[in-house]
């Protein structure tokens, strides 16, 4: 099955590999400068381990034909669906989300691999004959596929893991050419439906939303996050505090340190010429990714760069976003860079899909 | 490719946001980090101890808990400091109002503390570490109180110590919420006793545990004074005091030491070092003895017969009389058309000038008295330091008063009421220890002093007394030798007999006040007087009191006196025995 082509070898895109790479050796340091504390250098060690599995699981994936792995979406689909009711039924819960079930030593958050697998199937489904030509009935087609996982993913509650299904479908649908005037009508249907939302979204969801729109509602409160991580950000300055006077994040004042708003940490550690770096690496990353997706010549290959591609972008964007304050806050990570085994591995499988296509692109 | 240039420009937006959050306003938000980690801690300085001669401490201080504000780690927005000072008056039960007054008076930014409350239990500080994370800028803060051996133990001379109030405030030289000595030798000393608060820089993590030292500056304690006081003879001046309102001086007449000071009756000194409420205070103020009032310099009395020393003395250096011119006391004396009374009645009999000293005969001063003539008599007394401040420092000393001749001259009438000690002069017990100290050691007039050196807490030397002489009072060897004769057999042979103790020299004189009768019975009373120095040979103390509305000298301040010189001259190898 891994036959090795000598083609295949000289089409690897090392610049992708090398930038997804360097921003993980960025994620294990900036998350052992946080260790100083009581935590120890675990958090770290993981985070490397974890780098590991993934750089196998992106190995294998870039060495599979992607068309075998889209061939074979339903069941991966399906299977993560099935990982999503688990979740649902026996998950653990962390600060009051269920969104990882227990593996022995591991916990797996099945929502994260699941987004990978939402992109395979929805390309499965719009390459499809019956969804042929692209117009009204793909579009009635693939929405079903966004809501089901959506409604499980929002039960958990992950808003944000579940709002990121809509943009990447859309992206997908436009790339493999959605009519514009359908796609409007759709997200004119979307933002309709936006006070229904509302009524499904938790308190402490609507809660964020309009610290969002008033930062000084409850400063201790919800907002507290919003204002430490600008703290956070802002007192790097232009050079940075370094490792050792980072203190926003060495001492704790900034929440969820290590997930979500690991961004803070480095932009206050390393200050605005530090974070001009680390977003020309996730830009020349993205910016690859779509070259990718534009310069394959086959269809379901240029919708699976094109979808993944898009699944990081999105993620990369709206974290950034909501660390610096120009967002609300809704829980996605930062891909490549956030402590969590599920993201790590599903962001380096979806490099790996990158990798794929580009390897392939001749063929 | 659109989508690319979309992500593109997302970037763009998010690195404008970096450039305005990391350089615009970077240092704000650093401002503001600091601000999060870093703890301003005081630690207050103990205020210095005031010691007795012995080195026995008079006061000491406690470390009790204060509830403190710190201004610049309160909420910066008035909404959420609000809520906290809502929060802290809610748990301590402290009136909201006086926290919000607290923290307008003192700016924003400021990293001393307010402290708002004194002598927080140990519930309260319980409470307030509870809710720390709660509570930013409100800290239970470990400050030093003041405690006293009793809670009266000479309260007027050493003084309260208390908040500085509305009018040090607007003088600026304290801080709101500061202690400062009120009265006595606190307020005196205030400024060396006084030491300097030191603080800390911690930095904390956001639980608010502590993590590193970051900066701290020591305080400095107040300065230690070894004062003159003897805390024994102190001791057991307002024990013989009990029960009566007056004075009592005690002085050494060899350096003008001040061994004890009473005023009764007392107050309760400890009561100010927290915080006296408002009807304690008014009742303390309002109280028709004046516990506050320090009447061994604050209050002046009619010297009486205390005063015919002075005269005795003026009319045997003047060459007005000699020991040996007699007159004969009839009980009534006539100048013009009124009548001086003794206060014996039917008088004395024949009487010389030491038998006149002894028995305090009145007539025979009246006629001593206009032979020296009232301007002389009031030389002398301004020689003998009355109707001047004694030098003490204390703070309200008042003056006493010596008569001056008016444009008309010296009525022969006042004259004769001056030789009794009666009539327009006024002394404080003080002044009339210090008199009583210049006949005891023959003509020198020592300023009372009361503080003998201050320490630094490093051993080193502030300020230190070495006693000063005033004046002297110029008089034959002779005239000195007499008056210390007469005044021992004025306690031996007279009407200080209430004071003899065998085995003891003791010279005093009696005296008795005359009021201006009121209606009420025990106010009507007259103010009873006995000054005294012991051993005569070679005098060591010089022993005041004064009790008011007592009635007579002899009856009411001699026995008191008494007590006094004996726990000096008697109990005091009994005490040492016991100590050692």
């Amino acid at each position: 099955m891994l036959r090795v082509d000598r083609r295949l070898l000289q089409n690897v895109d090392w610049a992708l590999f090398a930038t997804a790479c360097a921003l993980d050796v960025v994620s294990v340091m900036t998350l052992a400068t946080l260790s100083v504390g009581r935590a120890g250098a675990a958090v770290a060690l993981r985070q490397a381990a974890w780098f590991v599995v993934g750089l196998l699981a992106l190995v294998v994936v870039a060495c599979l034909d992607y068309r075998r792995l889209v061939r074979a979406a339903p069941a991966l689909y399906l299977l993560g669906l099935a990982g999503l009711t688990l979740v649902y039924m026996l998950g653990r819960s962390v600060s009051g989300a269920r969104r990882w079930i227990v593996l022995g030593p591991l916990s797996v958050q099945p929502s994260e691999l699941f987004k990978v697998f939402f992109v395979l199937m929805a390309v499965w489904v719009i390459t499809s004959r019956w969804a042929q030509p692209v117009g009204r009935t793909t579009l009635v087609m693939t929405l079903p596929i966004a809501a089901v996982p959506f409604a499980l993913i929002i039960k958990q509650p992950d808003l944000g893991t579940a709002l990121l299904l809509f943009p990447v479908l859309m992206i997908l649908l436009v790339g493999a050419g959605l009519g514009l005037r359908l796609l409007g009508g759709a997200v004119a249907a979307g933002l309709a439906a936006l006070p229904l939302a509302w009524l499904v979204l938790r308190d402490y969801q609507r809660e964020r939303i309009l610290v969002f729109l008033d930062p000084f509602r409850d400063p201790l409160g919800s907002a507290y996050n919003v204002i430490q991580a600008k703290i956070a950000i802002g007192s790097g300055q232009l050079l940075g505090k370094g490792v050792v006077g980072a203190t926003q994040s060495r001492l704790a004042f900034l929440p969820e340190r290590h997930t979500d708003f690991v961004f803070a940490v480095f932009a206050e550690t390393w200050g605005f010429v530090g974070c001009l770096a680390l977003l020309t690496c996730y830009l020349l990353l993205l910016l690859r990714g779509f070259d990718i997706a534009g310069a394959s010549r086959e269809p379901v290959g240029r919708l699976v760069a094109l979808g993944v591609t898009s699944l990081l972008a999105v993620q990369v964007v709206i974290n950034l976003g909501m660390v610096t304050g120009l967002l609300p806050i809704v829980g996605i990570p930062l891909p490549l860079m956030s402590y969590g085994g599920s993201s790590m591995l599903a962001s380096l499988v979806a490099i790996g899909l990158l990798l794929s296509v580009r390897m392939r692109q001749f063929q | 490719m659109a989508i690319g240039l979309a992500v593109t420009a997302a970037f763009v937006v998010i690195v404008g946001q970096l450039w305005y959050l990391q350089v615009l306003e970077g240092g704000r938000f650093l401002d503001a980090s600091d601000r999060n980690r870093i703890r301003i801690r005081p630690i207050a300085a103990p205020r210095g101890i005031l010691f007795d001669r012995h080195g026995v401490p008079l006061v000491d201080n406690r470390p009790a808990f204060t509830l403190s504000l710190i201004p610049r780690e309160l909420p910066r927005d008035p909404a959420s400091r609000d809520a906290v000072l809502g929060r802290v008056a809610a748990l301590l039960r402290i009136p909201y109002q006086e926290l919000q007054d607290a923290v307008a008076r003192v700016q924003a930014d400021s990293f001393p503390p307010v402290r708002v409350r004194r002598g927080l239990t140990l519930e309260d500080v319980a409470k307030v570490e509870e809710w720390r994370l709660e509570l930013p800028g409100v800290i239970a803060e470990v400050e030093p109180k003041r405690v006293y051996p009793t809670s009266r133990f000479a309260a007027h001379l050493l003084g309260y110590v208390r908040e500085a109030n509305e009018d040090q405030l607007r003088q600026g030289r304290y801080r709101r919420g500061e202690m400062v000595g009120q009265s006595g030798l606190e307020r005196l000393l205030d400024e060396h006793l006084r030491g300097q608060d030191g603080g800390e820089r911690i930095e904390v993590d956001a639980m608010g545990r502590p993590v590193r030292l970051i900066q701290q500056s020591e305080p400095h304690s107040g300065a230690q004074v070894v004062t003159t006081v003897d805390g024994r003879i102190q001791e057991a001046a307002e024990r013989a005091m009990a029960g009566h309102a007056g004075a009592v001086v005690v002085m050494d007449p060899r350096n003008g030491d001040l061994l004890a000071m009473v005023s009764t009756p007392a107050f309760e000194i400890d009561r100010f070092t927290g915080t006296i409420d408002r009807s304690a205070w008014l009742r303390l103020v309002q109280d028709p003895h004046f516990p506050l009032l320090n009447r061994a310099v604050q209050s002046q009395y009619a010297p009486a017969s205390i005063f015919k020393i002075l005269v005795a003395a003026a009319a045997l250096q003047e060459g007005s009389l000699t020991p040996a011119d007699r007159t004969e006391c009839t009980g009534e004396f006539h100048l013009g058309t009124a009548t001086f009374k003794d206060w014996k009645e039917g008088g004395h009999g024949t009487v010389d000038l030491q038998r006149a000293i002894v028995q305090s005969c009145n007539i025979f001063f009246y006629q001593a008295g206009l032979k020296v003539g009232g301007v002389t008599l009031a030389r002398y007394a301004r020689a003998f330091g009355f109707g001047a401040p004694t030098g003490i420092e204390l703070q309200g000393e008042k003056y006493g008063l010596v008569p001056r001749p008016d444009r008309r001259g010296w009525p022969a009438g006042e004259t004769v009421n001056l030789s009794i000690g009666q009539g327009a002069v006024l002394v404080t017990p003080t002044q009339v220890a210090r008199f009583m100290a210049t006949v005891a050691n023959g003509g020198v007039l020592w300023r009372p002093r009361l503080v003998q050196r201050i320490e630094r807490s490093d051993g080193s030397l502030v300020y230190s007394d070495a006693g000063q002489v005033n004046g002297h009072v110029e008089l034959s060897p002779v005239v000195w030798e007499f008056l210390r004769r007469s005044l021992w057999a004025a306690v031996n042979d007279g009407t200080g007999a209430a004071a003899r103790i065998p085995g003891l020299d003791i010279a005093g004189k009696t005296g008795t006040a005359q009021i201006i009768a009121k209606s009420k019975a025990t106010l009507g009373q007259d103010h009873a007087w006995f000054a005294a120095f012991a051993p005569v040979k070679n005098p060591e103390v010089v022993v005041v009191v004064l009790v008011e509305h007592g009635g007579k000298g002899g009856g009411v301040a001699a026995p008191i006196a008494r007590k006094i010189l004996n726990a000096i001259f008697f109990e005091r190898v009994a005490a040492i025995e016991v100590r050692g």
